[in-house]
């Protein structure tokens, strides 16, 4: 049985060894692949010759593990086995000469700085190609005739290379991160469109004189537009802070400046100056809350806010039930409008007010 | 180019009502501690420059030190050169230092002749032809062992016949061609704060500093500007410090880690160049990589920095109004 998996093993390096060298040749070709890996050591003018070299080495090498048998077939497996060690001793000498380069094994794929997983990735796959030697049949036969241990032995060393290449891990994490928004570089065109369908952009459209900007700047991670208004009769700065990321509802701020002056008349879209006991999405529980606000709570005055809550809804209750009442009490409205006019310009006569008619007049404690 | 106009005074102003005060501060006034003008007459008593005003003359005390390409006496400033003077503190004309003729080349080198290089700055400022005198090659080439076309050069020298002659070298060389720059890993965390180090460019060219109100800016080349709303030719790379993104007319708080002088600074123009490197300050030993912004002369001066070392340690502070 044991023999059996050793010998499965064996044949399996075979089709993987010569997928992997097509895989990098392949890559090798593309524009971004110059500049890693053994480009690193040779002059400016013999980078890409070198890398179209090794590229073209590692093609011939991929199809004579498929296809050749015999001496010829040993031959490439040997070689095979040389050019995995010599990349070792290449990528040492890489990460020597400059630490930041790739490997530059898959191309513009393996930008990642030379680490052990890489030279530990090439020492195996050197390993591999030595067990290959003195195996009977060549890479497309193994691949004609795959049995089940076959497939799960190639399973299991598929996941062991991805554990070590730093290849899988850089495109997961380019896909899964993205840049901070004060370096994400942005096109105008999608400022405009997350400025033109926000409220405070149909808000201000009244103001504005034109309909693009006068001046665009940024300031991290918030772009701002300048436009012309006007705002009763006088020439007013529209001036928009579009956030780079973020939801499209709290993405737009604006505020109006007098341009004579230089006085801020109107803003829009900001959000509280207050401290809040966490960033406005993690509001703490209601619980919580109020053990913090406990300080303001008055027992005093709630009560009597409460006395007067059910007074109200007394009133309330008799109203509905005599229906010809409410009809007598319409003009109602407008006496209470000259009351307030009348005592608001004496305060002491609003108190007085107040103390005569204490029916649901009383602000609620929160307030 | 790097004079700052009076739409983007504005930006400033803008941006602190929308964001609140400090994300905008008001810039700091730096004027009162550094001159630049052109030397009328130096004698071993008294010096007296040429500057937009009229004249302005300067007094010596025993500690005062005269550098044109090296540490000069007095006598050694010529009429005509363009000089930068620190005053002590205490508003006194006395001189606590005097630079003269203080030039800088940084850029890639486009071609090489002998000892000449000729060095493109980027972002479309005129090329800068620079001669190695056989007295300083030596130590430039310790720094700058490739002075090939494509590598970058960085160095402080003094103006001679519109040339730059190369004193001391400012950085160490990369040792790839800028063309062959390695892909910087993104960023992962933001952050407000940032340390590295603080350059310096000359935003006249050491012409005629007495007419030129460039030569008296107080702002600062910042490598990461927004391509919307800058002209093209800011040729920007992935920095290796995660500067956020700005435009001509924000401001930098700025601090100098060596003396613990802090400015706010406007930016006036773009520093692609100190995008492309990567180094270290060893002017008072910080570890901190990467360059944050280049100062103008007189602001670099102001902030307690000396030119012939090239940099200093800094720390660069941009709020955005969150957290």
């Amino acid at each position: 049985m044991l023999s059996e998996i050793v010998e499965a093993f064996r044949e399996v390096q075979l089709p993987l060894l010569a997928v992997l060298l097509l895989l990098g040749a392949a890559a090798k070709t593309t524009r971004r692949a110059a500049g890693a890996g053994l480009a690193v050591l040779v002059p400016e003018r013999l980078r890409r010759v070198s890398t179209v070299g090794t590229g073209l080495l590692e093609a011939v090498l991929g199809v004579g593990l498929l296809a050749l048998t015999g001496l010829l077939g040993e031959a490439a497996r040997t070689l095979t086995a040389v050019v995995f060690a010599v990349s070792v001793v290449v990528l040492v000498l890489v990460r020597r000469r400059d630490p930041e380069a790739g490997c530059g094994c898959f191309g513009g794929l393996s930008r990642a700085p030379v680490g052990w997983r890489t030279l530990a990735r090439a020492g195996f796959l050197s390993a591999a190609a030595l067990a290959t030697l003195g195996l009977e049949p060549a890479g497309w036969q193994v691949i004609a005739s795959t049995t089940p241990t076959h497939a799960g032995i190639l399973g299991v060393e598929l996941l062991f290379l991805a554990l070590l290449s730093p290849e899988p891990r850089g495109v997961v994490a380019r896909a899964l991160h993205r840049e901070p928004c004060g370096l994400r570089e942005v096109p105008l065109r999608r400022t405009m469109r997350t400025l033109r369908h926000s409220d405070v952009w149909r808000v201000n459209e009244p103001v504005m004189l034109g309909t693009e900007p006068e001046d665009v700047w940024r300031q991290g991670c918030w772009r701002f537009l300048r436009y012309d208004g006007m705002r009763h009769g006088r020439r007013t700065d529209v001036v928009y802070a579009v956030r780079t990321g973020g939801s499209r509802r709290t993405a737009v701020r604006a505020v109006l400046v007098d341009r004579g002056s230089g006085t801020v008349v109107a803003s829009f879209g900001a959000v509280t100056r207050a401290d809040l006991p966490a960033p406005p999405r993690r509001l703490a529980s209601p619980s919580e809350a109020a053990r913090r606000d406990a300080w303001r709570h008055d027992e005093a005055r709630a009560a009597a806010s409460l006395r007067a809550a059910r007074e109200h809804a007394t009133v309330w209750d008799s109203m509905e039930s005599e229906p010809d009442v409410r009809a007598t009490d319409a003009p109602e409205p407008d006496t209470r409008g000259a009351e307030v006019r009348d005592t608001g310009n004496q305060d002491a006569g609003a108190r007085g007010a107040a103390a005569r008619n204490p029916k649901g007049r009383e602000s609620t404690p929160a307030g | 180019m790097s004079v700052i106009t009076g739409v983007e005074r504005n930006r400033r102003g803008f941006t602190a009502a929308v964001l609140g005060a400090e994300s905008a501060p008001e810039p700091t006034p730096l004027g009162h501690r550094v001159t630049r003008g052109v030397v009328v007459s130096a004698n071993s008593r008294m010096l007296c420059l040429a500057v937009p005003g009229g004249e302005e003359r300067f007094m010596y005390d025993r500690t005062t030190t005269f550098w044109r390409g090296g540490d000069v006496g007095p006598g050694e400033l010529r009429t005509g050169d363009d000089a930068i003077v620190l005053r002590v503190p205490g508003g006194h004309p006395i001189a606590e230092r005097v630079w003269s003729q203080a030039a800088r080349a940084t850029g890639v080198i486009v071609s090489r002749d002998g000892d000449t290089l000729e060095v493109d700055p980027g972002h479309g400022r005129p090329r800068q032809t620079v001669v190695l005198p056989y007295r300083t090659s030596g130590r430039i080439s310790v720094r700058h062992p490739r002075l090939e076309p494509g590598y970058v050069f960085d160095a402080v020298g003094v103006w001679w016949e519109g040339t730059v002659r190369a004193i001391r070298p400012a950085t160490t060389q990369p040792p790839h061609p800028l063309s062959a720059t390695p892909h910087r890993p993104p960023t992962r965390r933001p952050a407000t704060t940032l340390s590295g180090i603080a350059t310096w460019y000359d935003p006249a060219w050491g012409r005629s500093p007495h007419m030129d109100p460039r030569a008296h800016v107080h702002g600062a080349a910042y490598p990461a500007l927004d391509p919307v709303g800058h002209d093209a030719g800011c040729d920007r790379r992935a920095s290796c410090v995660p500067l956020p993104l700005l435009s001509t007319g924000a401001i930098l708080s700025l601090r100098n880690d060596c003396t613990r002088e802090a400015a706010a600074i406007p930016v006036v123009d773009c520093a692609a160049a100190d995008s492309w490197l990567c180094d270290l300050c060893p002017a008072c030993g910080g570890q901190a990589a990467g360059r944050l912004a280049s100062l103008t002369m007189t602001s670099f001066v102001a902030l307690g920095g000396r030119l012939e070392d090239g940099c200093f340690n800094a720390t660069v502070t941009v709020h955005d109004g969150e957290g």
